[in-house]
């Protein structure tokens, strides 16, 4: 059980989310998410990856109030995230799914969002910002997947909340759009705002997040910074052989596409053996790199790993 | 709650078809009614017809459906995310096709009203309000039973049939026969309550009247307890 931090805006203790089995149905339930622990301090921006169904669209709505979990407890600005007289005026939330009216414009949906957030902002310079003034009076039912995220977006940070959830957020958006949101997000934060968000997108959890949490199959497997999560995993060497391959001074993981492919824990040691190697018998090691471990090699290796509980 | 109202309010005016429909077809079944009845007979069975036949369509198939689509479209899960309750959440969404209904009504009843003024009319609204209720609870709770819209037409229609259906029986034959059968069927006792309200009957049986249909809004407000969900089923 973890212990309650005095900055921390989320807490969440062991929680579960089963998704109850249909009627008649012999199936046992889903459970979506388990034994699930993190905190999230004031201003830090947190995301949570994972593969897909791995649960981090439940987590975020249990944290989000929009669950109940089903085991465990959580804590939202030492509150109940579902209090909608106290806590929610302060969170904004983008779901990963849109549930805007199609019939109403844009500057309606996001007016209307704002007038049940419980929070203060000016129409106009929401839209401004998140540049869909353009696209104020364009019924949402025109608008490109893109443009609706956009619109999601705009709901959520409305009045500037403490604490923005936003799932996928840039899911659909054209890389200028994609950075035009960070840069908003950066700007928030920058304001005092903390953030906890899914994405597919590793580079931009590398780049945005302070922390992230690695979730498989309804757990969160791996918590912490892009230097943690990576600081023990492999380096990789490749290039062209200059002869036989049993020639080579290190031992060799294999072959990729013409190229000798060396994972090793032991970089500087092997490196330098390889280049007094090289320089010893006239090779030129061509196409020569060394790739650090990265977070995308972390999360290729969640796919690898297998439930225990 | 307003905010809610008014954007579900904007949604119905802003379908040119729906809007039209909604104030031609009273306004017509109006006309049709004042020609129609008869110069000496009064409007109480007539209204009694009317106003579950209109309510039954107007509020309970309306709000059924527009909830299983607001559910479907995950529109009421968004709602949820802000900072109102749950309560004001329903009500900003009932509150706009009750309101349509009740202008519908008045231009029906308006017309009506010309020819033959109602005997009692506080009673008159009494029912009307008590049919709201009715129709709204059961709406709730049959679009929690209804997986969407398409789906509505098909979930309404035992309701829609079996109120309807006693209106009209209890229009053609009267307190004379199964009476006990057509005051515990929704919409009997209902349609009873407008004609003694129209046409000025006795009092005599409100002590029946007013809780059968007090009971069947009990059962619309309890059966919207159980069965009303806020997102499809995962």
């Amino acid at each position: 059980m973890r212990e309650t931090t005095e900055d921390a805006v989320i807490e969440a203790w062991n929680v579960g989310f089963t998704y109850r089995r249909k009627r008649r149905s012999t199936e046992g339930g889903h459970a979506a998410v388990r034994d699930v622990g993190l905190t999230v301090r004031r201003g830090e921006t947190y995301a949570l990856l994972g593969t897909n169904g791995a649960g981090k669209t439940t987590t975020l709505e249990v944290l989000e109030g929009h669950r109940v979990p089903t085991s465990g407890r959580v804590r939202v600005l030492s509150g109940d995230p579902a209090d909608r007289r106290r806590i929610r005026p302060r969170v904004g939330i983008m779901l990963q799914d849109s549930g805007l009216a199609a019939e109403l414009s844009v500057r309606e949906s996001v007016a209307l969002a704002g007038a049940i957030s419980g929070r203060r902002d000016d129409v106009d310079s929401v839209l401004e910002r998140v540049g869909l003034a353009p696209k104020s009076g364009t019924r949402v039912a025109q608008l490109s997947g893109g443009e609706k995220r956009r619109v999601d977006f705009a709901m959520a940070i409305w009045g500037t909340p403490e604490l923005i959830f936003l799932d996928e957020p840039t899911t659909g958006l054209d890389p200028t759009s994609r950075a035009a949101l960070w840069a908003i997000v950066a700007e928030l934060k920058a304001a005092g705002t903390t953030f906890l968000l899914t994405t597919h997108y590793l580079e931009e959890a590398e780049k945005g997040a302070d922390r992230i949490g690695l979730m498989h199959e309804g757990t969160l497997r791996r918590e912490g910074t892009v230097a943690d999560l990576t600081a023990d995993g492999v380096t990789t060497v490749r290039f062209v052989p200059p002869g036989a391959v049993d020639a080579i001074p290190v031992a060799v993981t294999g072959t990729e596409n013409g190229l000798v492919v060396i994972r090793t824990r032991t970089p500087q040691r092997d490196v330098a053996t390889l280049m007094t190697w090289a320089a010893a018998n006239g090779h030129e090691l061509i196409r020569f790199s060394v790739s650090p471990s990265g977070l995308d090699d972390v999360f290729a290796s969640l796919g690898a790993e297998r439930t225990t509980a | 709650m307003n905010a809610i109202a008014a954007a579900e309010l904007r949604m119905l005016v802003r379908n040119r078809t729906v809007a039209g429909a909604a104030l031609l077809f009273p306004m017509s079944f109006g006309v049709f009614l004042c020609f129609s009845r008869g110069a000496h007979e009064r409007g109480g069975a007539v209204a009694g017809v009317q106003i579950i036949l209109m309510v039954a369509m107007g509020t309970y198939v309306t709000v059924t459906t527009t909830l299983a689509s607001r559910r479907q479209t995950l529109y009421l899960k968004r709602m949820r995310g802000g900072a109102v309750s749950d309560r004001a959440i329903i009500a900003g969404l009932v509150a706009p096709p009750v309101g349509v209904n009740l202008v519908q009504l008045a231009i029906v009843l308006g017309v009506l009203a010309y020819a033959d003024v109602p005997s009692n009319p506080l009673l008159l609204v009494a029912a009307i309000v008590i049919a709201q209720a009715m129709f709204a609870g059961l709406a709730l709770a049959t679009a929690g039973l209804s997986a969407s819209p398409e789906h509505a037409q098909y979930t309404t229609a035992p309701i829609f049939l079996v109120a309807t259906a006693a209106a009209v029986w209890f229009q053609a034959t009267g307190t004379d026969h199964l009476i006990a059968v057509k005051r515990t069927l929704p919409g009997g006792a209902l349609a009873e309550l407008v004609e003694t309200a129209w046409d000025g009957g006795g009092l005599s049986t409100l002590p029946l009247l007013l809780p059968a249909t007090l009971g069947w809004t009990v059962v619309g407000v309890l059966a919207a307890r159980a069965f009303f969900r806020w997102e499809p089923r995962q």
